[in-house]
């Protein structure tokens, strides 16, 4: 397309202003400036694309290019807007309109009731559904011409149907088919018009209409819309169809010849002559080429129009469809028998609507019957619907539903015997050109994928519980009780001493019992049942207490112990071990059991008020010898502070930590280790 | 125990020194403790050895070696609880709690051929103890000698009606053989002898979830969370439950519970991913596939669900690589076959697609052969 540069700098001009203030500019001398050609001729071709617009009926495809050439002059004019997207509406291209009709209601802000009403057509075949009834609600009936002299009319009945055909669009696109919609590729279609397909049940053989170069006579369409119509034929390779061949003389001639259907065995054939307004042929096979189509009988073809027609199963029956008077509105369908004399019966209600039905086949299962309607709940324009045949009447038409059906003509649809596929055809985006053969898989109701799933039911299988039931333990006697004994004596002469042995409970710091030992053999022998920390304290008028200490925890096994206790006189030098003192382990924090053991030396102080105290600490070997004597010393400290604090004169007592250097035994077991961490005191004044 | 020893003393003391003993028991009695005055003559020196003879028994070795074996089971060192036992038998091949525990200690060895011969022994030796035939109904259970062990906890609470775990456990087996009814009289058994059983609550709960009663199984199972409230498979199987009645978002509440206390359950995300896609919430399911996944990679179901999920998603390729992977792994696994089937059909490999219907007809699915057919397959229905 060529595009002087002057006019390119007039479009600039132009859509540089159209933001701020969108407005129609008009075809005039104000507008064009010094470009008096450029104006000359845009209105020529306005002019002329005006007649052929304003022909009855209109011619608009012709009228078109000059539209289109006047629109490269200046594309901001509402009303040229307004024709081009009408003359689209009214072609192949319908949805080619939109941009056109939405740009004229920007440049015209009173669009009128028209422009609304084409710009809601545009937009419905666009599927844009909210938007076209938005539209068609601001569009209000015209009964005549409008203010730019183009004819049409709309009336109220008309914009409440569109209105319902956008909402069954809505509900139909919001559950779309399952299908896939396959082109049928180049070896069927071409970049002309292609459609009108009919298979043979089995689905080996398909013939179509095509409108490509090369039909018989070479005659174009006046209407613009290609060469007259042909019919061609395809066979099943397995992968694709052979490539389609014309059919050829004598089924093609110069005029149009369409198919109409073909019968389930593929021998017999209806076609489509454009001869006395439209009617009914058919032609059977002979070998391999088909005869010449004999016109149906007078009870088919009427001085009306008779489009589509389809064998029912057995051949017996005709299904067409006719717009003869008597029907229900625009065309019907009706059954015939073909061989009898019967009058052909209008399907009914059910199937046939005010509005017009096209594309009747009967599927091979001769029940299932598919056509076309603009009627029912259509979203638009013919939709493809299906109805059964059962207990003596036809089930409520079901559309087959978007994406097979569109808001523009869906029509000549046909079904192989399986219902696996289906053929029609379609101007959808993505084809070889103008109207495309499709092929429709169809794939039934979404399959549900099944899910697996598992269960941790039994509690015990899943955490088992440990439930061994064992046999209690026996009666052992000897079981859980320390026996001590031994004898007691004076620690220099060695005789027997009769001593007080008090057994305490290191925890409450409570007496348990006191017992005394034999005087004269110095024997003694307590039992000591597990499950307390024994403090066990010997003593006597004149001697040093003794302390001993057994921590039998509960369950302690039996045990005899012998232990000889050699009691000490109050002398300067001796040395008393306390065992009964206890500290947290590796601190110098006097232990609560350790009460009764303090307070026992706190009472020795009080009753020899002349006696002074080393305190001596001891540990074992474990760990650094230096933190030891540390810890010793303040150990012994912690026992003078005590002491001090419960009113011992601090001047009486003395503290010492030996740390690991005077071991009573070998550090060689717990046991020893336990007898070396020990606190002592010695005697240094009495 | 002490008090067997003060009546042995008592009898012994009294014989010989009334006095001595009337104070030694005045004070034993109140303190539990005794101290022996050993007095100066030769008389009384006797007198102590005749207390330690008579207090301390013989050797005792078979049960000492018992309880020492006792000690050691308890302290779950089983060969020397074995050793043990052993020796208390060898002292004393009478001694029917020694066969009872040494068969106890095998079991824990899953030596279960002689802890059936021990509990055989046991129960010769003492006949209708329950633990004896608690502990045989175990080791015939570990043996996979499912009559045998059931047997034996029936003669178990026909011993002890009291022993909730006898009830339990046989209720546990018949639940596996499919016999629910009889599981749930036997978990109403373990329920009565220790109304506090959680397990019996919770495996009620999963019978009546089997028998069909959900909402029953609903309530049990609360009841198994009220007694113990980390019995986290509570709530798992609950949330099955409610999803059979319809209560959807109760159960993906019950599964959000319990995976927020429980992170590691790669069966509960796959569960919860499967209630995410009742829910229609199909990314919300992706998500709990994959992390079941990355929990275990090995999970054949999370790898199919995820292709259920993905074909929802019509992310058919994705589809189509998980079911494959779920195959991959379990070679038989039917479902996978069919979801492969359906992915494979909208990637239009319609051979591939017939192949995974018929196989999954098969496997098992017969609706497989019913795509198969509908999208024009060829070949012959698997049967």
């Amino acid at each position: 397309m060529s595009f002087p540069i002057r006019q390119l700098l007039l479009l600039l001009l132009a859509s540089a202003t159209l933001p701020v203030a969108a407005q129609s500019i008009a075809f005039t001398k104000d507008n064009f400036g010094d470009n008096k050609d450029g104006l000359r001729e845009a209105n020529r071709e306005l002019k002329a694309g005006d007649e052929e617009y304003r022909a009855d009926p209109p011619r608009y495809a012709d009228a078109l290019p000059h539209f289109l050439a006047a629109q490269e002059f200046n594309p901001n004019n509402a009303a040229l807007n307004v024709k081009i997207g009408d003359c689209y509406l009214n072609s192949t291209s319908k949805t080619a309109a939109l941009p056109f009709l939405q740009k004229a209601a920007k440049l015209d802000a009173t669009a009128d009731s028209r422009t609304h009403y084409l710009l809601a057509r545009a937009l419905h075949l666009s599927a844009k559904w909210r938007e076209a009834i938005a539209e068609y609600q601001q569009a209000t009936p015209v009964s005549s011409n409008t203010r730019n002299g183009e004819t049409g009319t709309i009336t109220p009945n008309d914009l409440q149907r569109r209105i319902q055909e956008c909402r069954n669009g809505q509900q139909l696109v919001a559950h779309p088919t399952r299908v896939f919609i396959d082109n049928a590729g180049p070896e069927l279609n071409s970049s002309a018009s292609d459609y009108g397909p009919v298979v043979s049940a089995d689905e080996s053989t398909i013939v179509i209409t095509s409108r490509r170069e090369g039909s018989t006579g070479g005659k174009k369409d006046p209407t613009g819309n290609g060469y007259f119509e042909d019919i061609y034929q395809a066979t099943w390779k397995g992968k694709t169809w052979s490539k389609a061949t014309n059919l050829g003389a004598p089924v093609n001639t110069d005029d149009h010849n369409a198919t109409v259907g073909l019968a389930p065995d593929g021998q017999r054939m209806l076609v489509y002559a454009g001869t006395n307004g439209g009617d009914l042929l058919e032609t059977g096979l002979s070998g391999s080429t088909w005869d010449k189509p004999h016109r149906l009988n007078s009870r088919i073809n009427t001085n009306s129009h008779e489009t589509s027609a389809s064998y029912s199963p057995d051949g017996r029956y005709l299904y067409f469809v006719s717009d003869r008077e008597g029907g229900a509105g625009g065309s019907d369908i009706y059954k015939v028998d073909l061989e009898g004399k019967n009058t052909p019966v209008n399907l009914g209600s059910a199937i046939n609507t005010a509005y017009g039905e096209e594309g009747a086949f009967m599927s091979p299962d001769g029940k299932t019957l598919y056509f076309s309607s603009e009627g029912h709940n259509s979203m638009g324009g013919y939709d493809i619907f299906k109805s059964v045949f059962e207990n003596g009447k036809w089930s409520t038409p079901e559309n087959l539903g978007w994406p097979i059906n569109t808001p523009d003509d869906d029509v000549f649809f046909v079904a192989s015997a399986s219902g696996r596929h289906g053929y029609y055809s379609s101007d959808r985006p993505g084809g070889l050109g103008a109207k495309d053969i499709y092929r429709i898989t169809f794939l039934g109701p979404e399959k549900q994928p099944l899910l697996s799933e598992e269960d941790q039911l039994l509690a015990s299988r899943l955490a088992p519980v440990k439930q061994t039931v064992l046999a209690p333990a026996v009666a052992v006697a000897t079981a859980q009780v320390t026996i001590l004994k031994g004898t007691v004596t004076d620690d220099v002469t060695k005789q027997p001493v009769d001593a007080a042995i008090d057994l305490i409970d290191n925890t409450s710091g409570q007496t348990i019992a006191t017992f005394r030992s034999n005087a004269t053999s110095g024997r003694y022998l307590v039992s000591l049942p597990s499950g307390t920390n024994y403090g066990i304290v010997v003593r006597q008028e004149g001697y040093l207490f003794h302390s001993e200490n057994f921590d039998l925890p509960a369950g302690a096994a039996f045990a005899e112990v012998v232990k000889d206790i050699p009691l000490k006189k109050l002398e300067v030098g001796t040395v008393i071990v306390l065992r009964n003192i206890f500290f947290d382990t590796g601190k110098a924090t006097l232990r609560p059991e350790s009460t009764a053991e303090l307070e026992r030396l706190q009472k020795l102080l009080t009753e020899t008020p002349a006696l002074k105290l080393e305190m001596a600490g001891h540990t074992d070997d474990v760990g650094e010898a230096a933190k030891n004597q540390d810890l010793s010393q303040r150990r012994a400290q912690a026992v003078v502070t005590y002491l001090t604090q419960h009113g011992v004169a601090a001047a009486r007592l003395s503290a010492v930590g030996y740390g690991e250097t005077k071991p009573e035994v070998p550090n060689t077991s717990k046991f020893n280790r336990q007898l070396n961490r020990r606190t002592e005191f010695k005697v240094t004044g009495k | 125990m002490v008090n067997q020893l003060l009546e042995s003393i008592k009898s012994n003391i009294f014989a010989c020194h009334a006095l001595l003993s009337t104070y030694l028991l005045a004070m034993l009695q109140k303190t539990l403790f005794f101290f022996v005055l050993l007095g100066a003559s030769f008389t009384a020196r006797a007198q102590v050895d005749t207390v330690r003879a008579s207090t301390l028994p013989g050797p005792q070795r078979a049960e000492k070696a018992y309880n020492s074996g006792l000690a050691s089971f308890n302290a779950q060192s089983y060969p020397a609880a074995l050793a043990s036992f052993d020796q208390a038998i060898a002292a004393k091949p009478d001694f029917a709690a020694a066969y009872t525990n040494r068969a106890a200690t095998r079991y824990e060895l899953k030596e279960y051929a002689q802890a059936l011969a021990d509990y055989d022994q046991a129960l010769k030796l003492e006949p209708g103890n329950y633990a004896g035939y608690f502990g045989r109904a175990r080791a015939h259970e570990a043996q996979k000698e499912l009559t045998e062990a059931e047997n034996d906890y029936a003669e178990a609470v026909k011993a002890k009606p009291d022993y909730a775990p006898a009830w339990y456990n046989r209720g546990v087996l018949r639940f596996e053989k499919g016999d629910y009814q009889a599981a749930r009289d036997d978990f109403d058994g373990a329920i009565k002898a220790d109304p506090k059983m959680a397990y019996a609550y919770h495996d009620r709960a999963s019978t009546q979830q089997k028998l069909g009663n959900y909402a029953a199984a609903a309530q049990d199972y609360t009841q198994a969370l009220a007694v113990q409230p980390d019995l986290l498979s509570a709530l798992l199987n609950r949330a099955t439950a409610e999803r059979r009645t319809g209560q959807l978002p109760q159960a993906l509440k019950d599964y959000d519970a319990y995976l927020a206390k429980k992170t590691d359950n790669a069966l509960a995300y796959n569960n919860r991913g499967s209630a995410r896609f009742e829910n229609k919430d199909y990314a919300g399911a992706i998500a709990d596939f994959s992390q079941a996944l990355q929990l275990d990679a090995k999970y054949a179901y999370a790898w199919n669900n995820r292709a259920a999920a993905q074909l929802k998603l019509e992310k058919f390729a994705d589809a189509a690589a998980d079911a494959s992977a779920a195959i991959k792994l379990k070679p038989d696994y039917a479902e996978a076959y069919l979801n492969r089937g359906h992915a494979r059909e909208m990637l239009r490999q319609a051979d591939e697609a017939c192949q995974d219907w018929r196989k999954a007809a098969e496997l098992g699915i017969a609706v497989g052969n019913n795509y198969a057919a509908a999208a024009g397959c060829a070949g012959e229905a698997a049967e």
